[in-house]
């Protein structure tokens, strides 16, 4: 690591460098010892990193190969970010996983300060739809997410892989009248991914299982759709061996 | 006769990144390394493989962003310029190891191959890298396919379609342009298969990509040949299948060919290991330490004693590792082959850049692969030729998935690069409407309008995404991407109020200029 870069900065900026990497330094220590502790975590997290797990993408990024002033560069340029609202209102959904998605979403000014200040509590929700999963846009099930004016974005975990759904950013406003619901932008409808196999007709018979076995389908913790198996990740050991199964 | 059939697949490429509003800039040094410790050497392997008759056979991406910098005049200078300081480096190492008996062996590795990267590139190709790709390319050698144009994450874009098609369209009209053939393959940028972009290939008469393991298996229905034969979509899309063992074998940090303990270590180099004062004049910043490719020690072991490298233990070491790759695919083969109906395909495909960047043998490997190969009981074949010769295949659509950690979108939408979708989202929506409003424009509106289209693709790169997740070069990465979207809202706004800045404009034409060819109706609505 770069100590000379980090001896050029002040007392200051180093103490807050160690804050943003979440170092819990006690006050008024001497600027060697900061630079010490920050030069520590610094490798701590490159060898945590290079310990991770051996996916494509870790490889993928030594041909990236910078300088040692990557990782410090990146906690101490703190660009000022872009503008992050056009003044609309708008909701886009966007799948990660089988079990989570993300959702961004924006308020027109002329919305927000409609909004601000009707409730002593905030008055925005996202209500998660579960569509019928035949394609329709039948309500089967949803769930509401209490949001504040603030916010702009939430990953929202999905109670099951293979869902139709969309999200709903609403508003709650209570008068005389009761509560009513509002729905102000509605997102687009996105499904997320299964997790299961889904046989045909014979394939999951004897001459399929072993071509499955050797594509490494324990590897991949992939299990055959079982109505009444409640996990939708299969705990190591307990995975579907075709031609085992009963 | 050949129990299956064996396809290797390789996928170069870089993100675009080229500045010459700087005298320098430390990123270029990406693609000049993967030049001269990738591309030269395979181009080299390829030579030396035709010269000895060795029928080889491989599938290679050239992605559309290294296309445009393989061509580019500017960045084949400064290529010259890096070898020339590597060649320097090189000279000083050998006079100050030269009497030693351990390290100036490797050192000479190193004069070496810069030496011949020179050679080839200046030389005997005469700069255009292209040309040689192409030339064994019309020789059936190897088959060229196209990706993404700038490698951006398809699958997050599913719902807006002008965006996929505009990354599809944008890559096979850059193809084209380079070789003047349509590609028949996609490599889809990390793998990220998702199943709508089915039509969106077939759309552009894509014939096949390939997807994991896990895209496949999950299809719907499972494919009842694994992955040891492709499927077909039900719009006739074929969809090649990665090989999981054969992935882990090469792929894994830890268990791969490349964790053996006689390899080149890539971490150990002398940029991090000898003074600055040293180091300085070889340097792109002389108090900066970067990595400078010249790297003497050996793999070793989970240990910072490492041994010394030997070159020629290394190199036999990965003749091992080919033979032990070759029969662990012809065991699969075998017991395969008895349970199929055509002999077993196995698809290992890999980031070219992995062979000599990082894998320092591994194009050692994958040339003694081939050699080792021929009249043995698998056929080395491209995806095309495998195509060809099967085109029917079991009707299957894959399920979205990719290659990153865990298997799905995780690395290109987490914390710390979520925030880019809105912007790109937005300018992507901001682009069809403004192809919509300006269908006809021609002259000094048609250039802004394409200038802004290459900036809502340029946004759209997954190897930023990557790179903020990964914390390695993050804030130059989040810089990328603020650029392209700031440059692309202050071209909406010059077309929105009707007033265009062409001194703006032409210096960003200047800078930002891959894709000339490109046409900024390919983001008009799809009807």
């Amino acid at each position: 690591m770069n100590s000379e870069k980090l001896e050029s900065l002040s007392l200051e900026a180093l103490y807050a460098l160690a804050e943003k990497m979440g170092l819990d330094l006690p006050v008024g220590l001497e600027r060697l010892f900061v630079v010490e502790e920050i030069l520590d975590a610094l490798v701590e997290d490159s060898e945590d990193r290079r310990a991770a797990r051996d996916e494509a993408v870790h490889v993928d990024e030594k041909k990236y190969s910078g300088s040692e002033l990557d990782e410090l560069d990146a906690a101490i340029d703190d660009l000022p970010p872009l503008e992050a609202r056009y003044n609309e209102t708008m909701i886009r959904a966007l799948v990660r996983d089988p079990s989570w998605a993300f959702a961004y979403w924006d308020l027109s000014d002329a919305e927000r300060a409609a909004l601000t200040g009707v409730d002593s509590e905030s008055p925005l929700f996202l209500r998660v739809v579960e569509l019928n999963p035949e394609g329709d846009e039948t309500k089967h099930e949803h769930f509401d997410i209490p949001v504040s004016i603030d916010d702009l974005q939430w990953y929202i975990n999905l109670p099951h892989s293979a869902m139709r759904f969309r999200i709903d950013l609403c508003s709650r406003k209570n008068g005389s009248a009761g509560s009513r619901l509002r729905v102000l932008a509605r997102s687009n409808t996105v499904v997320s991914p299964r997790q299961e196999l889904q046989p045909g007709p014979d394939v999951l018979d004897s001459s399929a299982a072993r071509p499955l076995q050797l594509a490494r389908i324990g590897y991949l913790r992939i299990q055959r759709s079982e109505p009444d198996n409640p996990l939708r990740i299969t705990p190591p050991g307990m995975e579907f061996q075709p031609g085992e199964a009963s | 006769m050949a129990n299956g059939q064996l396809a290797l697949v390789l996928n170069a490429h870089q993100p675009f990144v080229r500045h010459p509003e700087y005298p320098r800039f430390l990123e270029e040094r990406w693609f000049f390394e993967a030049l001269s410790e990738t591309y030269l050497p395979l181009l080299r392997l390829f030579r030396r493989l035709e010269a000895d008759s060795v029928p080889f056979r491989l599938t290679l991406t050239l992605s559309p962003t290294l296309l445009s910098m393989l061509g580019d005049a500017l960045l084949g200078e400064r290529y010259l310029s890096y070898l020339d300081n590597q060649q320097r480096l090189a000279a000083s190492e050998e006079s100050r190891l030269g009497s030693d008996s351990v390290f100036a062996p490797v050192v000479r590795v190193y004069s070496e191959l810069y030496r011949q990267d020179r050679d080839d590139f200046d030389t005997l190709y005469s700069r255009d890298v292209l040309g040689a790709f192409d030339y064994f390319y019309k020789k059936g050698r190897i088959e060229l396919i196209t990706s993404g144009a700038t490698h951006a994450f398809l699958p997050m874009y599913v719902d807006c379609p002008e965006a996929v098609s505009a990354q599809i369209e944008t890559a096979i009209v850059a193809h084209r342009r380079a070789f003047g053939k349509h590609p028949s393959g996609f490599w889809l940028p990390q793998l990220g298969w998702h199943p709508a972009l089915a039509d969106a290939l077939r759309a552009y008469n894509v014939q096949y990509t390939i997807v994991t393991t896990r895209s496949a298996l999950l299809g719907s229905p499972t494919p009842r040949r694994g992955s040891f034969a492709p499927v077909q979509c039900p719009n006739g899309l074929t969809v090649f299948v990665r090989d999981a063992e054969a992935t882990k074998a090469v792929w894994s940090e830890s268990e791969g060919y490349p964790a053996d303990a006689v390899y080149r270590d890539f971490y150990r180099d002398i940029g991090f290991d000898l003074p600055l004062d040293y180091l300085g004049p070889f340097l792109e910043e002389k108090d900066a330490r970067i990595y400078t490719g010249f790297k003497y020690w050996a793999v070793t072991g989970q240990t910072a004693d490492k041994l010394p490298y030997d070159p020629a233990a290394a190199a036999a070491r990965a003749k091992e590792h080919a033979a032990h790759f070759l029969a662990a695919r012809v065991a699969a083969a075998q017991e395969t082959s008895a349970l199929m109906d055509r002999p077993p395909l196995m698809v290992c495909p890999y980031d070219a850049e992995l062979f000599g960047h990082w894998w320092f043998e591994g194009t050692l490997w994958l040339e003694s692969l081939f050699r080792q190969a021929v009249g043995g009981a698998l056929d080395v074949v491209t995806l095309g030729e495998y195509q060809r010769t099967q085109p029917r295949s079991q009707v299957s659509l894959p399920e979205f998935s990719s290659w990153g950690d865990g298997g799905y979108a995780e690395v290109w939408l987490d914390g710390s690069n979520d925030w880019i979708y809105r912007h790109t989202f937005k300018a992507a929506e901001r682009m069809t409407e403004l192809a919509e409003r300006f269908p006809d424009e021609s002259g000094l509106r048609e250039r802004i309008l394409n200038q802004a289209a290459r900036e809502v693709l340029l946004a759209m790169c997954s190897d930023w995404s990557l790179l903020m997740r990964a914390g390695r070069a993050s804030a130059f990465a989040r810089r990328q991407v603020e650029d392209a979207v700031a440059n692309f809202g202050k071209i909406y706004d010059m077309l929105c109020s009707n007033t265009v800045g062409t001194e703006w404009l032409t210096r960003l034409e200047k800078r930002n200029n891959i894709f000339p060819a490109l046409n900024y109706r390919i983001f008009r609505k799809k009807r």
